[in-house]
C-alpha cells in the first residue's frame, strides 16, 4: 500500500523520528503519563459527574467542581502523549477503527463540555444552595461525561487489538 | 518451566483468556483500566482535597464515594486474578510483577487508612486537617503514581519468548 502524503510528512517530523529512535524508553514513558493522565481525568471529572449523579449528595456542586482542572491537567497529559504515539507510528492509529471511534468519542465529549460551559448549565449548577438537586440537564450531560470518557478508555484500550495488518 | 505455572497455563479457562474472542483478555484488561482510573485517580482526589485543593469539600462527605471505590478495587482484584492466570510464567517470573503486588498491598492499605482517618474525625471542618492524614494522603498519593508506573513496566519487562506465547500486544 502506497504511503499517503499526510503520512509521510508525519514521518519527516523531529518528533517522529525521536520516537523511533529512542522507542524503548519513549513509549514507555509516555503509556506511564497517558495512564496517570487518565487516572486524574477520570478520577476527578468522574467524581463530579458521579456526584451530579446523586453519589455523596452532601458534597456542595460548587466545591466539587474545583477539582475539575486536576481532569483537566490530565486531558492535557494525555493529548501531548497520544501526539507522541501518533507521531510515532501514524498508521496504526490511522488505520484503526478503534482509534477512530475514540476519535468519535473524544468529539462527543468535547460537544457535552460545550453544552455544559457554553450554555446557562453551569452558571445555574453554581447559584444552587449547598444541598440543591442538580437539574435534569446536568445530569444528562454528568451521565454522557462519563460514558465517553469510559467509552474513550475503552477505545484506547482495545487499539493494540485492531490494528492494521500493515506497517509502513 | 515451573510445573505449577505449566499447569495453570495449559488449563481450559487460561487458555480460553488468551484465545482469540476480544471477549476475553482484550474485555478483561479493559475493565482492569477503567476500574484502576476510577479507584487510583478517585482516591486521588479525596488525597488531594486532603492536602488543601477543593477546601470547599466536606471532608466527611467524601466518605460517599468510598464504596465506589472499594467495588472498583474488588473488580480489579478479580479481574488482575483472571489475567495471572491467563499468563502465570510471564508474571510470575518477573520481579516488576511481585514490587506491583506489595505496592497494591501499600496503595490499598493506605486507601483503607485514609478513609478511616475521615471517619474518625468527622468534625474536622471546624479544626485543621492532622498532620497524620496529610502524610497519609500524601503517600496515597505517591502510592499510586509508583503502581501504575510498576504496571505500565510490566508490558515492558516480560520475557514473551521463553512461553512460546505470541505478543498480544
Amino acid at each position: 500500500m502506497e504511503i499517503a502524503a499526510w503520512e509521510l510528512w508525519v514521518r519527516s517530523t523531529w518528533l517522529h523520528k525521536l520516537v523511533v529512535q529512542h522507542e524503548p524508553w519513549v513509549w514507555p514513558a509516555c503509556e506511564i503519563i497517558h495512564y496517570l493522565g487518565l487516572s486524574l481525568l477520570l478520577g476527578t471529572v468522574g467524581l463530579f459527574d458521579l456526584r451530579v449523579l446523586g453519589v455523596a449528595k452532601g458534597i456542595p456542586l460548587r466545591a466539587i467542581h474545583r477539582l475539575i482542572p486536576w481532569g483537566i491537567a490530565g486531558y492535557i497529559l494525555n493529548i501531548l502523549t497520544g501526539i507522541v504515539f501518533f507521531a510515532g507510528h501514524p498508521d496504526q492509529y490511522f488505520y484503526n477503527n478503534a482509534f477512530r471511534l475514540k476519535a468519535l468519542f473524544m468529539g462527543v465529549a468535547g460537544a457535552n463540555i460545550l453544552a455544559f460551559y457554553g450554555t446557562n448549565v453551569f452558571a445555574e449548577m453554581k447559584k444552587l444552595p449547598d444541598n440543591g438537586i442538580p437539574s435534569l440537564q446536568t445530569k444528562i450531560i454528568a451521565g454522557t461525561s462519563l460514558s465517553m470518557w469510559i467509552a474513550v478508555l475503552v477505545c484506547g484500550r482495545l487499539l493494540t487489538f485492531f490494528r492494521p495488518p500493515f506497517f509502513h | 518451566m515451573d510445573p505449577i505455572f505449566a499447569w495453570i497455563e495449559s488449563s481450559a479457562l487460561s487458555e480460553w483468556i488468551r484465545g482469540e474472542c476480544l471477549c476475553a483478555f482484550p474485555t478483561i484488561i479493559t475493565i482492569h483500566t477503567i476500574c484502576m482510573g476510577l479507584l487510583a485517580g478517585g482516591s486521588s482526589a479525596i488525597d488531594l482535597r486532603i492536602l488543601g485543593f477543593a477546601p470547599g469539600i466536606p471532608l466527611e462527605r467524601t466518605l460517599g464515594f468510598l464504596p465506589v471505590l472499594w467495588v472498583a478495587f474488588a473488580v480489579n482484584a478479580v479481574t488482575g486474578t483472571i489475567l495471572l492466570i491467563a499468563y502465570p510464567t510471564k508474571q510470575l517470573t518477573n520481579p516488576v510483577f511481585y514490587v506491583k503486588v506489595a505496592l497494591i498491598a501499600f496503595a490499598v492499605w493506605l486507601f483503607y487508612r485514609v478513609g478511616k482517618e475521615i471517619a474518625l474525625s468527622p468534625e474536622v471542618e471546624q479544626k485543621s486537617i492532622s498532620g497524620k492524614a496529610k502524610v497519609l494522603a500524601f503517600a496515597s498519593l505517591a502510592s499510586w503514581i509508583a503502581l501504575i508506573i510498576a504496571g505500565r513496566l510490566l508490558q515492558y519487562t516480560h520475557k514473551w519468548e521463553m512461553l512460546g506465547v505470541p505478543s498480544l500486544i
